[in-house]
């Protein structure tokens, strides 16, 4: 198969790519934190706190004269991590709730539909943060408490693709010839229903990051002296007098993760809608 | 439409009590024993086992549910774990900050979002069409604290036009309170306008391809006539259910917003109750947010249903 | 190729002429697409013209164009189009829309979905005479009471106040009739009024539009699949195909004498119960 770079139709995949590599990017700064980061997000330099950006300090020093923009740059691996988890929990419960009530229907999914609905009534801010408050402060807490706050909307759009595809009549057969219902899950039903999950799962990643920020922000995440994008702005709060860049460099860089979680899912929305006239 | 109104209230009244269980349950197992916060961390074993069985914490869930239930029906929200003050009278001297900033930034996404996303939809596939969507995709990704945080830096501390915090009761002094009031309803209302406009481009460009916006051309009519009469009431009816779900998401961000503000409202008391364990108050004010919540569901489901007729009345004569 | 085409009148225009007209769709890669080529229609006054043709072969589109309302890729690539003497096919929208539900009117496809779901009938019905007319909403209501009367819907005081909702399909459609006749269109575009009917409701649909050009001497562009129908219906047949004219004349010769191999095929395909005799009105 001959494929050049000329015959991909970048315009279709626009926005996936544009939002893919600023997440490439900030995924890169993540994973490779140590080798890019000029300082260690620990050095304290209590001389050189609260200077503004200048050769030495890129970004600026942060109160305990931290470099802001290594820390900024390690604070990306927390968000990363969390957002990958936390949907990732999302993801494989609320998935495995959602085909079970589609799959088994009658009480099992009546049960099951009325508590996600449930669930799904509560702000998802106020549910993560009364689970934090219940689970503990911690980063793994906060993610588990996320990642919750995902299964319901999973679940739903998980049911509703199961229903779709178990209309067809695949899965009829299958079931006539004996496969066992583990098997029909994972071969039949979830191949197909992967297009909408991926797309709420780019969603989720970009949500997750502006959970995991807010719980930190609030002083329910990440814990100082680790440094995460919410806990970094908190502190901000304090000296946006003298050094207004603290409050600045970790909201843009949670702008940024969001943002490129968004195109990505926008773009696969678009990509994969059926009723796209281009 | 009586019917309809029954079946929904019902549905409420049963949400609102599930939504209390899961809240308790999930709040009575707070770690990090609300006698210590309470009494301090040198508390002696007695003095924590005392502490709990004063409030009848070690007996089983159910009953501490059933109680709290009675309680709670009857008006009493119970005492504060941490100053043994009763809660009831705070929370209601709250509500009003917290409803007030949640109805103003929703006004001000719906007054931000209806127009645009209109023009945008008017304006399909044009410049302005495309200018608009870029733009709320840059503002849907900004997060409301960090836009809060940025306001307060240029209104308050660069152009000193606004205070950065505090609150006066509208009554007491209207101007006063609406400069405090300005920046949180500016930080959540224009984040979530953002998702606003596209819901209402994506909803009006899908009625406007209908077929009977192409019969109100064939009659003649113009542009303007055909959105406001026939494309805008149609439009509106999938808008508002998702706005409804982002009023709901506002009642929740308040939490964060008037912790940055300093405003005493019922999302501040949440975290009040948590920092110091505060079990009754964390209950009491997560529960008030989540009535907020249902209530706003339950009105724009009523409201569409006055909407769109085919909700009202049966079909086929 | 000059059949006796008995409501020609000698000296006189066509109510509608359509000449070499074209319609092309834009597409985002490529040249435009031609989806009608050259196509040339008469329509005389009281003449019931039926345009027929299996879907995608055009008719749809040559009748939106009479209104200038194609979809937004789609444009009028040549041709010309006069209402009488007046040239439709350069006129600017603001004119048009002078003409549009007044000289011109549409009965669309599918009553259903061209139906707004949360407007009352009478409100829609009567929004040509709002708009052209100038009339209040309450005068144009009862206006359009009248109208669905015509249209012999029972008990139209009540209708009028109902939604689309609540009307049968057969009543939806004769809705959209009534909405066309609000104010007297010299031309009535029927477009598959009787597709989604029963047979019985498609009669009286098809005796209404009868009475309509035999009383208020409108002529009617019939657009239809449906051969049957035309043979009843239908003073002059177009036949069309892949966005051109294959072939037209008087029905009956259409019918006993098709000249085309298409044409031919169409009548071979149609289910013989259909061949009803073929009596012109």
């Amino acid at each position: 198969m001959n494929l050049s770079l000329r015959d991909f139709d970048w315009h279709r995949w626009r926005l996936v790519i544009l939002g893919g590599a600023i997440i490439a990017s900030i995924l890169l700064c993540a994973i490779f934190a140590p080798w890019i980061a000029p300082y260690s997000p620990y050095d304290l330099d209590v001389v050189a706190m609260l200077q503004s950006p200048s050769g030495a300090h890129l970004l600026g020093t942060d109160e305990l004269g931290r470099d802001l923009l290594s820390r900024t740059i390690y604070a990306a691996r927390i968000s990363m991590q969390v957002a990958f988890i936390a949907a990732g929990v999302g993801l494989v419960f609320g998935t495995l709730i959602g085909v079970a009530a589609a799959y088994f229907g009658g009480l099992v999914d009546l049960v099951l539909m009325r508590f996600m609905e449930l669930l799904f009534s509560f702000p998802a801010i106020l549910l993560a943060v009364v689970l934090m408050a219940s689970l503990g402060t911690s980063i793994l807490n906060a993610m588990i408490a996320i990642g919750i706050v995902f299964i319901p909307g999973f679940s739903r759009l998980a049911r509703a693709a199961t229903e779709v595809v178990l209309r067809e009549q695949y899965v009829e057969s299958a079931r006539a010839i004996g496969m066992s219902h583990g098997r029909i899950v994972f071969v039949e039903i979830l191949p197909n229903i992967l297009a909408p999950l991926l797309v709420e799962a780019a969603v989720a990643f970009s949500y997750a990051i502006l959970l995991e920020s807010a719980l930190s922000f609030l002083g329910l995440g990440a814990q100082p002296p680790e440094p995460s994008w919410g806990n970094m702005l908190n502190t901000g709060r304090g000296f946006m007098a003298q050094a207004p860049w603290l409050s600045i460099v970790p909201g843009a860089a949670i702008f940024l993760s969001v943002l490129g979680f968004n195109l990505i899912g926008d773009g696969l929305r678009d990509v994969l809608d059926p009723h796209m006239k281009e | 439409m009586g019917r309809l109104i029954a079946t929904r209230l019902a549905a409420f009244v049963l949400t609102l009590f599930a939504a209390s269980v899961v809240l308790f349950v999930t709040i009575s197992v707070l770690p990090g024993s609300a006698a210590k916060s309470a009494l301090g961390m040198e508390a002696t074993p007695q003095a924590i086992a005392r502490f709990e069985a004063q409030r009848g914490l070690d007996r089983p869930l159910v009953v501490q549910y059933g109680e709290w239930l009675t309680k709670t029906l009857s008006g009493d929200f119970g005492i504060s774990f941490q100053n043994s003050v009763p809660v009831g009278p705070e929370l209601v001297k709250r509500i009003p900050v917290t409803l007030e900033l949640a109805t103003l930034a929703f006004l001000i996404a719906n007054l931000v979002a209806i127009p645009l996303g209109i023009l945008a939809a008017a304006r399909h596939t044009k410049r302005s069409d495309k200018t608009t969507t870029f733009a709320a995709t840059l503002l849907g990704a900004v997060p409301n604290f960090w836009l809060a945080t940025l306001l307060i830096m240029v209104f308050s501390l660069n152009l000193r036009w606004l205070p950065p915090g505090g609150f006066t009761p509208f009554f007491q002094d209207p101007i006063q309170n609406l400069k405090q009031m300005i920046m949180p309803a500016l930080s959540l209302g224009l984040v979530s306008s953002a998702l606003l406009i596209r819901i209402m481009r994506a909803s009006m460009i899908e009625v406007l391809s209908s077929d009977y916006i192409r019969t109100a051309h064939a009659k003649g009519a113009a542009e303007t006539i055909v959105i406001r009469r026939h494309a805008l009431r149609n439009s509106l009816i999938p808008y508002m259910n998702v706005a409804a779900v982002e009023f709901g998401f506002l009642f929740g961000s308040a939490v964060v917003i008037e912790d940055i503000f300093r405003l005493p409202g019922v999302g501040s008391l949440v975290l009040v109750g948590i920092i110091n364990r505060d079990f009754p108050v964390l209950l009491a004010s997560a529960l008030t947010i989540t009535v907020f919540v249902l209530i706003v569901n339950l009105i724009v489901d009523l409201a569409v249903g006055l909407l769109d007729p085919r909700r009202i009345t049966g079909s086929r004569a | 190729m000059t059949e006796p085409r008995p409501h020609a009148l000698p000296g006189g225009l066509p109510t509608l002429r359509i000449r070499d007209l074209s319609i092309e769709f834009e597409r985002r890669r490529g040249p435009p697409l031609r989806v009608v080529d050259r196509v040339s229609i008469d329509i005389w006054p009281g003449e019931i013209v039926g345009v027929i043709g299996e879907s995608g072969s055009g008719k749809t589109l040559t009748s939106l164009a009479t209104l200038r309302i194609l979809p937004k890729r789609a444009g009028i690539a040549g041709g010309m189009i006069h209402l009488g003497d007046t040239p439709l096919h350069d006129r600017s929208e603001k004119d048009m829309r002078a003409l549009r539900g007044d000289r011109i009117a549409l009965i669309p496809q599918d009553a259903m979905q061209s139906l707004n779901p949360t407007m009352r009938i009478g409100r829609q019905v009567g929004e040509p005479l709002e708009l052209h007319s100038g009339l209040a909403p309450h005068r144009a209501r009862e206006a359009a009471r009248k109208l669905l009367e015509a249209v012999h819907i029972r008990e139209p005081e009540k209708r009028v106040q109902e939604y689309p909702h609540q009307f049968s399909g057969g009543m939806q459609q004769r809705a959209m009739i009534a909405m066309g006749l609000a104010l007297n269109p010299q031309l009535l575009i029927a477009d598959e009024p009787t597709t989604a009917l029963d047979v019985t409701v498609q009669a009286q649909v098809l005796k209404l539009l009868r009475e309509i050009r035999d009383d208020k001497g409108a002529s009617i562009m019939f657009i239809t699949h449906d051969l049957g129908i035309v043979a009843e219906l239908c003073d002059w047949v177009y036949v069309m195909r892949n966005g051109q004219i294959v072939e037209n004349g008087p029905v009956r010769r259409i019918f006993t004498a098709p000249q085309s191999d298409y044409t031919r095929m169409l009548l071979d395909a149609t289910p013989s119960i259909h061949a009803k005799p073929l009596v012109a009105q």
